[in-house]
């Protein structure tokens, strides 16, 4: 064969195995799944690694939100409708957090099942609709509706 | 392959860039003579990395803690702007002395010597950083877990960065001071490679196993393999205006 | 017949003579529908439940952030368009897009920093589509920067219509590890909207507002590519003729 023509063809040849073997580790990496995200009764279930840093999303139970007088600790609970989870934060609480609305939670589990919080966000509506249509809707089943529909999707 | 060369009498300035014509492993044997030789340009981009990483605790403060949560980060930032300096002169030298026009030249793909020159320009910058890299997370306080995923996690992305790299080189090369400008057109291109090279380390500190940003890894080391180095070539015959 | 058109399309005068006709229309077509959807977005769009006034943002903001990205993959496939056919035209309107699909990335990551002030109480926060604006912000300013570097036109048309082409091979790549990174950071929570979650007395100013963005895009788009044509051709006959007309 030409030599010229054999290189060509030993180039693609590489190609393809190269090729091939990017589309294998780029399917290998897509099932491990990483998305440390758990609902609160993963870990009622007993599902979570403790101290490990994992995101935490529910709704943050009314009456819950206790306040340390002398500091700014302060604790509330998470439920998914299932399960509630006791979590600890000792920074400022972002303006859209409030009681019966979705939250998500950074933080690591400890050995008390109490959850440490690193950071506390609360979860943006992404609907956009007039005031009018809003206050129809409104009701206290509206926060669990969205996350029985899957907040970590 | 008998073939003779078009180009094999007209320069020979090193007498080894003759032989240019037989195939890849001679081209990789002379590039590596060639690349031993220049030493300075060998040991350069390491001192820079370990220079300005030893700047980095004495500019922001040596706690312990605050250096262990920096170190993936910023080491990894740091193998980035040094691979991303040796760059430059990945294609110079052929370009100045001539020997790139001729290997544009030949019959064969302009891929293999490519190929062979970034297998080089690696060799010579990306695997010491690698190797090196244990020692850096000494002076960084990294967990013991760090170590491993710091090492592999370099080994497979300071190839990548080699690879994206050489169509920058290759794009740049007739300019006569294409340093910032490099910087400036590749550094976007390298941001999935920091990402999960960082990770990877991140992702161990944290306890979790990092294979997952290893494949990634992985995955564009092979894609970047197969592709960059024809869109070097391209680039090499766009500069030298074929 | 559709190659004698494709060839035609390909000369720079031709697009010049025919350009000069389009013009007017779109100009006032874009104007039509951008004063429209602006009286009718900030005017009589109704308030969001919960952003209150702060959300209109969203009219400039989003056609801004849409054409940021279509103006790169329009640069890369005219910039495909030159490499593959040898086309003078498609460089031209490749390189007159840069700037363009610069600037309104730009104003996209400008209006969402603003907007981000009144809802995430911040202006700046590392979230997946703001990060991967910004990149997209740094490739076409490498491009930009990549086309004035090099002296000789030719080739730096080819240079910039292959540093594109590699740009558009990594803009999913990017898309997809950025979104994943700040995934880890934080939980995609800080989401953006889905055109389908918006109400319909909210969505058709949209929708006014992103035509007209398209219509003024091409606009700017064609006009840019005259002054490159311009540029370019001046030494020829046409160009010269058209100069000495003008004059008198």
């Amino acid at each position: 064969m030409h030599p010229a023509r054999r290189q060509r063809l030993i180039l693609i040849l590489i190609l393809v195995i190269l090729s091939s073997a990017a589309v294998g580790f780029a399917t290998y990496a897509m099932r491990s799944n990483m998305d440390y995200f758990y609902p609160p009764r993963a870990f009622a279930a007993g599902e979570v690694p403790l101290e490990k840093r994992i995101r935490v999303g529910g709704c943050v139970v009314p009456g819950s939100v206790a306040r340390a007088g002398d500091s700014l600790d302060v604790r509330f609970a998470l439920t998914d409708g299932e399960a509630q989870l006791t979590v600890v934060f000792d920074k400022i609480l972002p303006d859209l957090f409030a009681e019966n609305e979705a939250a998500v939670v950074i933080g690591k589990l400890q050995q008390n099942g109490v959850v440490r919080a690193d950071k506390v966000l609360a979860k943006h509506d992404e609907t956009y609709t007039p005031p009018e249509v809003a206050d129809s809707m409104k009701g206290s089943a509206v926060c669990l509706q969205q996350e029985s529909q899957g907040v970590g999707a | 392959m008998g073939l003779k060369p078009p180009g094999a009498g007209i320069t020979g300035e090193a007498k080894c860039k003759r032989k240019i014509g037989p195939g890849f492993f001679t081209l990789l044997r002379c590039e590596l003579l060639l690349a031993l030789r220049r030493q300075s340009e060998l040991v350069n981009p390491l001192l820079f990395f370990v220079t300005v990483l030893a700047l980095m605790p004495i500019g922001i403060g040596p706690e312990p803690e605050l250096l262990t949560r920096l170190a993936p980060g910023l080491i990894w930032v740091m193998a980035l702007l040094a691979t991303l300096l040796s760059q430059e002169a990945l294609f110079r030298g052929d370009y100045e002395d001539g020997s790139l026009e001729q290997l544009a030249l030949l019959p064969q793909p302009l891929y293999f010597a490519v190929s062979a020159k970034i297998l080089i320009h690696w060799l010579v910058t990306g695997l010491p950083l690698a190797l090196l890299s244990p020692l850096l997370g000494l002076m960084f306080n990294l967990p013991i877990a760090g170590y491993l995923p710091l090492a592999f996690s370099l080994l497979l992305g300071t190839a990548c960065l080699s690879l994206i790299g050489s169509i920058g080189a290759a794009l740049t090369v007739a300019l006569r001071r294409p340093g910032l400008l490099l910087a400036l057109i590749i550094m976007p291109l390298y941001v999935p490679v920091l990402i999960f090279g960082s990770g990877a380390v991140q992702a161990a500190l944290d306890g979790y196993g990092y294979s997952m940003e290893l494949a990634v890894l992985a995955a564009i080391l092979t894609a970047a393999g197969a592709l960059a180095p024809l869109a070097a070539g391209a680039a090499i015959r766009i500069s030298l205006d074929h | 017949m559709a190659w004698q058109w494709f060839n035609r399309l390909g000369s720079p005068r031709w697009f010049y003579q025919k350009s000069s006709v389009w013009m007017p229309w779109l100009a006032a077509i874009s104007l039509l529908l951008l004063i429209t959807g602006v009286v009718w977005g900030l005017g009589f769009a109704p308030q969001d439940a919960r952003q209150g006034n702060s959300y209109r943002i969203i009219y400039i903001h989003v056609p801004a952030a849409l054409l940021a990205l279509a103006g790169y993959y329009l640069m890369a496939i005219s910039g495909a368009i030159g490499l593959i056919w040898k086309m003078k035209l498609s460089f031209l309107v490749m390189r007159a897009a840069a700037p363009i699909g610069a600037a309104l990335t730009f104003a996209a990551l400008v209006t969402g920093a603003l907007w981000g002030k009144p809802t995430w109480g911040t202006y700046w926060d590392w979230d997946a589509r703001i990060t991967s604006m910004l990149i997209l912000l740094f490739l076409y300013l490498g491009i930009i920067a990549l086309s004035r570097a090099l002296s000789r036109q030719h080739t730096a048309d080819k240079a910039c219509a292959l540093l594109t082409l590699v740009g558009t091979v990594n803009i999913p790549i990017i898309y997809k590890s950025v979104d994943w990174w700040s995934s880890l950071h934080q939980p995609a929570t800080l989401k953006l909207m889905e055109p389908s979650s918006i109400h319909p007395s909210m969505f058709y100013p949209l929708l006014l507002m992103i035509l007209g963005f398209y219509c003024f895009y091409a606009w700017t788009l064609t006009a840019h590519t005259r002054i490159l044509i311009l540029q370019r051709e001046w030494r020829t006959q046409w160009v010269q003729q058209l100069l000495t007309c003008n004059k008198i």
